[in-house]
């Protein structure tokens, strides 16, 4: 999933304090399943800003609202008999769902609620931690599942750096070298041959490197 | 006197640009050094333009300098993170490079190294900045420098785009004393542009480019509509019997003509280095 953790409130009042009635939208996916901008968020913060005006004297109109989907049209849609009845959209879904609202209602101020993180997975509860960096050319098959782009600090593709010390990475004993883990996983695999294969340089123009992504699939498009 | 001085005294300052090798064979560099020494103010040194990895321009400064002309060299940030802009930028000044101008990067992918990482941690006014950071003896983390570096630098403009001005205003005020421009073709056009460059307060260099054939004119003309390279200019070099010899003619009456109306000029050769003493004959430099 796309992770998200909301911002501290004093920027979301900042950020809102021009406007008088704002459209405050969740997003059902998955800003709801890391607990940053789903419907229940929605109402906390909804009552957070309505509190901190009213405690200064002031008023601001704000209607809640949850999409099933912020990063498509076809439910982004749904806001437009909303549209006229506000000033500005505070929205609290990833980057993406914020771009798609700007995109369609270009009249309309559109305001982060939270920051987009990283595509990862729950470790435990209340926990996510960062799996994906969408490089573009997966090589999970050949590293025992695990990503050494996403998971490795340095990003290196041929075994651990010196850094690694009783499997925990040198930036910190809390983070474990992606290596380490490749490495015992390989084992238990017993695909420890493959760890001795030299990857060359990577690709970066798959990933970011390229320029800005698109993916259409002529089956599929209008 | 260096070029820094010239600009601070309003003088006309002539620069010359050269592109370091693909590999290691700097003779070609050198003997083109040697040829126009003592007849431009400074030789700049463009660093891996295009995207074309090439031998880097600090040490096409420092072969400058040791020929005994200044150069100035490019800066950017598509392949360099601030930790290394930042030493690089020391290390210049220590080896003797005194001026530099903050350019654009082309992006990787047109570049001849498409699966390279960019990097673009900073953006062009952000390296002015950082410049200044430096000259103001601090690095970007906020710590003591033990001696300061001291540059003069510069940036571009691209006369022809809508809310450059305002951006040139912008590098001005992070940093940039100087501004160098885009080819000029149609000097009318370039007349115009200069009257509202006036409100930048700063010296503007206008780039001669020296058009080596019809097939460049027309492809200049044909894909940068917005360079105003004129089918007359195009027609005259078809018509003319020595064509290398006339595109040679247009670039030295091009900074003729640009004396009266910019504060320097950069000659652009690319490749034809071994003609800018053609071309300053042509300008009666």
């Amino acid at each position: 999933m796309i992770t998200a953790e909301r911002k501290p409130l004093e920027e979301i009042i900042d950020s809102v304090k021009p406007f008088q009635r704002i459209l405050l939208v969740g997003c059902n996916e998955c800003v709801t399943v890391c607990a940053a901008g789903g419907r229940k968020e929605v109402g906390i913060l909804a009552s957070a800003l309505q509190m901190n005006f009213m405690k200064a004297g002031q008023t601001i109109d704000i209607k809640e609202l949850t999409l099933e989907r912020q990063c498509d049209p076809e439910y982004v849609e749904e806001l437009s008999t909303h549209m006229d009845q506000v000033d500005a959209v505070l929205s609290m879904a990833c980057g993406c769902g914020v771009q798609e609202i700007a995109r369609r209602y270009k009249d309309k101020p559109v305001l982060p609620a939270v920051n987009t993180k990283f595509m990862g997975a729950s470790e435990r509860q209340g926990v996510w931690a960062e799996r994906c960096q969408g490089c573009g050319d997966c090589l999970l098959g050949l590293t025992g599942g695990i990503c050494p782009i996403a998971r490795c600090s340095k990003r290196l593709l041929n075994g651990p750096c010196g850094g690694s010390t009783n499997g925990k990475c040198e930036i910190s004993p809390e983070v474990d070298c992606v290596w380490q883990l490749i490495w015992d996983r390989l084992k238990a695999l017993g695909m420890e041959d493959r760890y001795e294969d030299i990857m060359p340089a990577k690709n970066w123009q798959t990933g970011r490197g390229g320029g800005p992504r698109k993916i259409i699939r002529e089956d599929l498009a209008e | 006197m260096s070029f820094r001085k010239r600009l601070a005294a309003g003088e006309f300052v002539v620069l010359a640009e050269m592109n370091t090798p693909k590999g290691v064979n700097i003779s070609k560099m050198v003997l083109d050094s040697r040829r126009i020494k003592g007849r431009v103010d400074a030789v700049i040194i463009p660093d891996m333009d295009n995207g074309v990895m090439k031998m880097s321009a600090m040490a096409g400064g420092v072969l400058m300098h040791q020929q005994g002309v200044e150069a100035i060299m490019h800066v950017y940030c598509r392949d360099r993170n601030s930790m290394a802009l930042q030493g690089d930028l020391l290390a210049s000044h220590v080896l003797g490079i005194q001026n530099l101008i903050v350019v654009h990067s082309e992006d990787m992918t047109v570049g001849d190294h498409r699966e390279a990482q960019p990097v673009n941690e900073l953006d062009e006014l952000g390296l002015i900045a950082a410049i200044r950071t430096l000259q103001d003896g601090k690095d970007l983390a906020g710590f003591e420098l033990d001696g300061r570096p001291d540059f003069t630098t510069g940036c571009t403009i691209a006369s022809y785009k809508d809310g450059e001005l305002e951006l040139a205003e912008k590098k001005v005020a992070a940093g940039a004393e100087f501004m160098v421009t885009p080819p000029v073709f149609d000097l009318d056009v370039f007349a115009a542009f200069m009257e509202k460059a006036k409100r930048l307060n700063v010296p503007v260099i206008p780039t001669v480019f020296l058009i080596k054939s019809v097939a460049i004119a027309r492809y200049i003309a044909t894909s940068e509509p917005e360079a105003n390279l004129s089918e007359t200019l195009i027609k005259r070099i078809r018509k003319a019997s020595d064509r290398e010899m006339e595109g040679i003619k247009i670039a030295g009456e091009t900074v003729a003509a640009l004396r009266d109306m910019a504060h320097g000029v950069k000659i652009q050769t690319l490749g034809w280095e071994h003609r800018l003493g053609a071309i300053l004959d042509a300008a009666g430099l």
